[in-house]
């Protein structure tokens, strides 16, 4: 921990100079900040050494593999010849849908109770929802470290956030969603909107507890003593233990904006059929859970959504771990 | 005690929010057959929603209303009815699932984490138990809760009949009907207990002051119960209060799949009806208790962690 | 491991002691699934009663249950035709301005333990009609007394008294007076509720003066704002009356007996009702489920319930499987309700959908014959009801079967009945009119393709798989050059106001339900100053800031002259032929026009498992009486499709015989 180590050596050397003063042989230094930051540098690079741990952990490398290759996936699929539009109604040479057809060669996940191709809107799916989770994660993050870290640190404005955060922890969120869907009418944007308006207070939350955890601990005490100014013990002291956490929230967010989009969907206030994505793929799958001939409408798109949030999730805590500088020293 | 008029004062404001943003919604919602009414007939029920009444005397009288103690009658959701009863039969079902769930996370997570822990720092051979109780919190953590939720339904309705007969729904007389909700709603919890418990033991493993009572000779089991637990109890403890009072509001996804008749799903049923009285009691009751959850949380972390100094102006989770 | 799994046994067994500790309550044990049953009958309910109210409610969950605790005058047998109920018999006067009802003596009111309060006298239905029609009650099928003389006004009236008093508590008026004064209220034109044309003769006669001559005025009487209400009953609980089974009463075949929300609710036989040899059903157990729709089939399959809607979903596999397929039965099409797809003449969606386009196209009598005969309802219907879908298809906006003129149907009158006898669909036709239509659009200035904006409420089953399978259908009949279907989700809360009350759409579906055995009950949709498609003309009318003025000369004689023969129709009340056929060749008129494509009437519950026998449940397209459980036989296993084809051609003979 070499800011920890900086630290102590600073407030030894003050408190020793205090004791010595005006005692020779030693002359006391004045304080610069400046000399300081001359502290002794370890031959390290913070991202290499996050990298390294990162590759030892196998499962979590693996993950990133498959994530990538979904991700890849999703976005190429419609470029792949011969895939279906995830809209088409298909009908048989009668002239009549092909509902509920389980999967066969033609519809390699089958087909829905319209008679389109599961398999296409499986993957128009992924893409509606991952485009709505990356925009909420970036929205939810950026919002969320910003005020989280105001809030925790500024003691000025802290009372007032608090009291912020309690009122708009206390809207019904369904009551916004409900509102912002009538207002706006369901929509990929609604639905953006309506998860991020929300979601960024928990992060912020989460951020300004770590911080109030971790500003009072002996060497902020120390920092603050030495008259370090509140951005540079921010950025110094405190972010670089936020890093792991924040990259863990950040990778987090997505899997819980998939959740929260499955969610909206359940309640009934989610995407139009129209528009393909998990949360109503799976919304509509669940209607069919009790039959098991059509239990495949549940299972492929849950199954596809559990493997993207699994290997989000397992990646986003890996790369927390890798990062944590505490584990760098091992 | 200032910190008391505080918090009254934010749930003003958030009553006041709540009652502001419920007069946007639309007014169609109010009736069950608007295509066929006539105006005259939309106009009183508006009335009699209190809909025509000014914003701020409407929010006076309800304010009035809640310093008595009164939340109101229901106005569509159970037409008529008071609804503090409504809550006082519904609260105590969502209760004692959530309150079980909740003892069920905390006994299987806490000593969950602390295995993992005890098994991530040690040698090699105990580290499945790590990699088990991982995968474990991953899955729960990631999959979308009404996803297994639903899951653990159908299989383990299927699997249990095969040694009792199990209705697929809940029913108050039968205790094997609780078990499934209870676990279900439990192992979110569970997972993230189990995670936060693992996480601050090593972290608390490796310290200085672990390493000093090493050091002294002090015994591992000592180590673990006197420091290292205690210390690593403190964010938990935040927390718990927290998941105490959640519980009181019920589980939206559990409630209804097993049609327990708890208060889950009432908010967002009482939204989507437009029962503006009862949105605004629920809002209320909601408020405050999570007001008080937190307030609970902050004295219980301050006791255990003297190091954390409650300030005046220190109160959120 | 091995702590962990005692750890888990440890829990399991101190939750499930807690679980039996905390559960408490009452209750007797819930029933086991012993053989069937012929006494009992078991049903999922996903929606909670929002009110006991029989009298104010406007919700079919509601009015359905409850007209079963409480009998009407008149209700319908299992034909259609009026039969008695608290009213043994019934006349009129000629004009058919005042009709007198003879009540049966020695009913009884109970309590819901089936404690006797009282009589039913003819003072119930004099206190229940002045509560209905009291703005206090907000009553929502209040509107059912437009018939009757002076309700209307003597609603208006108390919503003034009603206004004003909550203005005086308010203190927005310093007094009563003053609220008048300022809102141009004369009080000494107030009404007393004597006025109103209800009566009691004595205690067992009950009379209802008209405003105008009501031949229909039977039908209204079956609706639940028509029930009568025991009088000491409603003064002693006050506001409170209908918000538990202690605050109501009960006299007809039921009694309410078990009512614990989000839990179950219990109809119990009402041993002393007055009819009690006809009621075969016992007990009615409803057993409240969230996913009712969802798991209710498989109860039903394993008999743990006796009545299950099958959704389109499942029904191809249930149709097919052993054990299901010989207990699947479809429903009676329901002739109280239809929809029909709706040109809208005022568009005021976003300017990205084109509405001026819209507004040439919509008002060139070629292009909505193209889109007329290009819809293909068959295929759009299946997506509800893919095995008979011809059973549902309408093609006129009456449903048949609605009313009869003697032994011919209402369809079947006039102009009506060459439009009754074809499909409308015709790809050929479509195009025909499309090749008409192109010169006449492009004269006009219309630019191609015409984007039509077809909205649904995402909150209405399967609306969106409809509206995908259209707008496929239709674009490929006519061509993506000629139409653009854009299918937009509007809000499902509040979504008519939203949509189709503010002219927010092009081309839609929409519906409407019959409130009186009379044609006039259709027109309703399309009459002057209506929410639907707009097509007259009124600077009064205002949609999003601009009044509904925007009709081509062409449409507007169209228009007019609709309305003059509606005016025409309304103007014969008592000649039955002339009124109905006046009124079929309207509607005629207004399809020839395309001024709307008739499309499907209610299917009900669609295809369900059900173990009552269909046939024995009364049969009408109005009010409550087809809800009601009386004369209900529960048979040992729920009929299948053929036996069910084979019952209802049994039954609609003798329907049709006894139609003359």
């Amino acid at each position: 921990m070499p800011t920890m180590q900086k630290q102590a050596f600073e407030a030894i050397s003050d408190a020793a100079s205090k004791a010595l003063a005006g005692k020779p042989p030693f002359e006391r230094a004045p304080y610069s900040p400046e000399a300081g930051e001359e502290a002794p540098h370890e031959a390290y690079s913070y991202w290499r050494s996050t990298m390294r741990i990162f590759l030892r952990n196998k499962t979590a490398v693996a993950f990133l593999a498959i994530m990538a290759a979904l991700l890849v996936f999703t976005f190429v699929q419609p470029l792949i010849p011969g895939q279906k539009s995830p809209t088409e109604i298909f009908n048989d040479e009668r002239g009549i849908q092909i509902r509920n057809a389980p999967p066969s060669r033609e519809f390699w996940l089958g087909t829905n109770s319209i008679g389109q191709d599961l398999w296409s809107r499986i993957w128009a799916g992924t893409r509606t929802s991952l485009l709505i989770a990356f925009a909420v994660a970036i929205i939810d993050s950026a919002l969320g470290i910003a005020m989280g870290v105001v809030w925790g640190y500024i003691r000025a404005v802290e009372g007032m956030f608090t009291e912020l955060y309690n009122i708009f922890d206390n809207i019904p969120q369904t009551l916004m969603l409900i509102l912002i869907s009538y207002v706006l009418r369901p929509s990929v944007s609604t639905i953006i909107l309506a998860l991020s308006i929300t979601s960024w207070l928990t992060t912020a939350r989460f951020i300004r507890n770590q911080i109030v955890i971790i500003r009072d601990r002996d060497y902020n005490l120390a920092s603050r003593c030495l008259g370090s100014p509140p951005l540079k013990i921010i950025a110094r002291n405190i972010m670089p233990f936020l890093i792991s956490v924040i990259t863990m929230r950040a990778a987090i967010a997505i899997p819980n904006a998939i959740s929260n989009e499955v969610f909206v969907s359940y309640i009934g206030l989610g995407l139009p059929l129209a528009i393909p994505s998990l949360g109503n793929l799976i919304t509509s799958g669940i209607d069919k859970m009790l039959e098991p001939s059509l239990r495949y409408q549940l299972i492929f798109p849950a199954a596809v959504l559990c493997l993207i949030t699994v290997s989000f999730y397992i990646v986003g805590n890996a790369l927390a771990d890798a990062s944590d500088p505490k584990n760098h020293t091992i | 005690m200032q910190r008391l008029i505080r918090s009254a004062v934010t749930l003003v404001v958030v009553i006041a929010v709540v009652f502001g943003l419920l007069r946007q919604m639309p007014i169609e919602g109010y009736f069950n057959n608007y295509d066929k009414m006539t105006p005259t007939q939309i106009r009183v029920g508006l009335e009699r929603h209190g809909l025509n009444r000014p914003y701020l005397r409407a929010l006076m009288s309800f304010l009035g209303n809640l310093l008595k103690g009164d939340l109101g009658v229901s106005n569509r959701y159970r037409v008529g009815y008071p609804i503090n009863s409504l809550i006082a039969q519904k609260m105590p079902i969502s209760m004692s699932i959530g309150i079980l769930a909740l003892i069920t996370a905390l006994a299987l997570g806490l000593p969950l984490g602390v295995l993992m822990a005890r098994s991530a720092i040690s040698a090699k051979r105990f580290k499945a138990a790590d990699k088990a109780g991982s995968a474990f919190i991953a899955i729960v953590e990631s999959i979308p809760f009404a996803v297994y939720c639903l899951f653990i339904q159908i299989y383990g309705t299927e699997l249990i009949r095969k040694y009792i007969y199990l209705p697929m729904l809940f029913s108050k007389e039968n205790i094997a009907t609780w078990f499934l909700p209870v676990f279900s709603l439990s192992l979110a919890n569970m997972a993230m207990y189990a995670m936060w418990m693992r996480r601050y033991m090593i972290d608390e493993y490796s310290r200085e002051y672990t390493r000093l009572a090493r050091a002294k000779g002090v015994s591992e089991a000592a180590i673990s119960t006197k420091h290292v637990f205690r210390n690593a109890i403190v964010p938990l403890s935040q927390y718990l209060p927290t998941s105490l009072v959640v519980t009181l509001m019920g589980s939206l996804y559990v409630e209804s799949r097993y049609s327990i008749p708890g208060m889950g799903g009432l908010l967002v049923d009482s939204i989507k009806r437009q029962d503006n009285t009862l949105v605004l009691a629920l809002v209320v009751v909601y408020t405050a208790l999570s007001i008080a959850g937190v307030f609970i949380g902050d004295i219980a972390m301050a006791v255990l962690d003297p190091r954390i100094r409650l300030t005046r102006s220190q109160e959120a989770r | 491991m091995k702590r962990f799994k005692s750890a888990l046994a440890a829990v399991l067994a101190a939750s499930i002691m807690l679980a039996s500790c905390g559960g408490g309550g009452g209750g007797g044990p819930t029933t086991g699934s012993s053989g069937p049953s012929t006494d009992v009958y078991r049903q999922l309910y996903g929606s909670e009663l929002t009110t006991l109210d029989y009298v104010a409610t406007g919700t079919t969950v509601e009015y359905s249950l409850l007209s079963n605790t409480v009998d009407g005058l008149v209700d319908f047998d299992r034909y259609g035709n009026p039969a008695p109920a608290l009213a043994e018999r019934w006349e009129h006067n000629d004009d058919y301005t005042e009709w007198k009802f003879y009540l049966r003596q020695g009913v009884m009111w109970y309590d819901y333990k089936g404690e006797e309060l009282g009589e039913a006298t003819a003072h119930d239905f004099v206190t229940a009609a002045k509560y209905a029609n009291e703005a206090e009650t907000d009553a929502s099928n209040q509107y059912m007394f437009e018939f009757v003389k002076n309700a209307q006004l003597y609603f208006e009236q108390s919503a003034d008294r009603l206004e004003a008093a909550n203005a005086v508590a308010d203190k927005e008026a310093a007094s009563i007076e003053d609220f008048y004064v300022a809102n141009g209220i004369n009080p000494d034109e107030f009404i007393a509720f004597d006025e109103v044309g209800v009566k009691a003769e004595g205690d067992y006669t009950v009379v209802y003066t008209m405003e105008a001559p009501c031949t229909f005025f039977l039908s209204c009487l079956s609706y639940n704002a028509y029930l009568p209400i025991y009088g000491p009953l409603l003064e002693e609980a006050g506001s409170s009356f209908g918000t538990d089974i202690t605050n109501i009463a009960f006299n007809g075949a039921y009694i309410f007996s078990e009512y614990e929300p989000n839990v179950k609710r219990t109809l119990t036989k009402n041993e002393n009702y007055w009819d009690a040899e006809n009621v075969g059903i016992k007990r009615i157990e409803y057993i409240y489920n969230a996913d009712e729709v969802t798991i209710a089939p498989t109860m039903a399959r394993n008999g743990e319930v006796d009545f299950a809607i099958i959704g389109a979903d499942i029904l191809d596999s249930w149709m097919k499987a052993e054990g299901t397929k010989d207990i699947i039965h479809n429903s009676m099409p329901n002739p109280s309700f239809a929809y029909f797809y709706n040109f809208n003449f005022e568009p005021r969606f976003d300017a990205q959908y084109e509405p001026d386009n819209w507004l040439i196209a919509v008002n060139n009598e070629n292009f909505r014959k193209s889109m007329f005969h290009a819809l293909d309802r068959v295929k759009a219907i299946s997506v509800y009801e893919p095995y008979d879908p011809q059973k549902f298809l309408i093609n006129t906006i009456t449903p048949r079967t609605f009313t009869m003129l003697g032994s011919v149907d209402y369809t079947e009158l006039g102009n009506l009945n060459a439009i009754s006898s074809s499909d409308s669909f015709s790809a050929s036709k479509a195009l025909e009119y499309k090749e008409l239509a192109i010169p006449e659009l492009e004269a006009a200035g219309a630019t191609f393709p015409i984007k039509v904006l077809m909205p649904y409420n995402p909150a209405t089953t399967d609306w969106d798989k409809e509206c995908q399978v259209v707008q496929q259908q239709m674009q490929d009949v006519l061509g993506r050059d000629y139409i653009e279907i854009i299918i937009e989700a509007g809000p499902a809360t509040g979504f008519l106001s939203a949509i189709r009350r503010t002219g927010n759409y092009a081309f839609m579906k929409c519906n409407w339900g019959a409130d009186y055995a009379d044609p006039a009950t259709w027109t309703e949709a399309f009459t002057f100053n209506n929410s639907y498609g707009f097509f007259y003309t009124n600077e009064n009318r205002v949609l999003s800031e601009k009044p509904a003025t925007n009709k081509t000369a062409a449409t507007q004689a169209i228009v007019d002259e609709y309305y003059s023969l509606i005016d025409a129709a309304k103007e014969i009340p008592l000649d039955f032929e002339a009124r109905y056929n006046a009124f079929a060749n309207a509607e005629a008129f207004l399809i020839d026009h395309a001024f709307a494509v008739p499309f499907y009437m209610s299917r009900e519950d669609g295809y369900t498992i059900d173990r009552i026998d269909p046939f024995t449940i009364p049969y009408a397209p109005f009010g409550v009486s087809r809800y009601h459980y009386k004369g209900r036989v529960i048979l040992d296993k729920s009929m299948g499709m053929d036996e069910y084809q084979a019952a209802y051609d049994k039954w609609h003979s003798e329907w049709k015989s006894l139609q003359k």
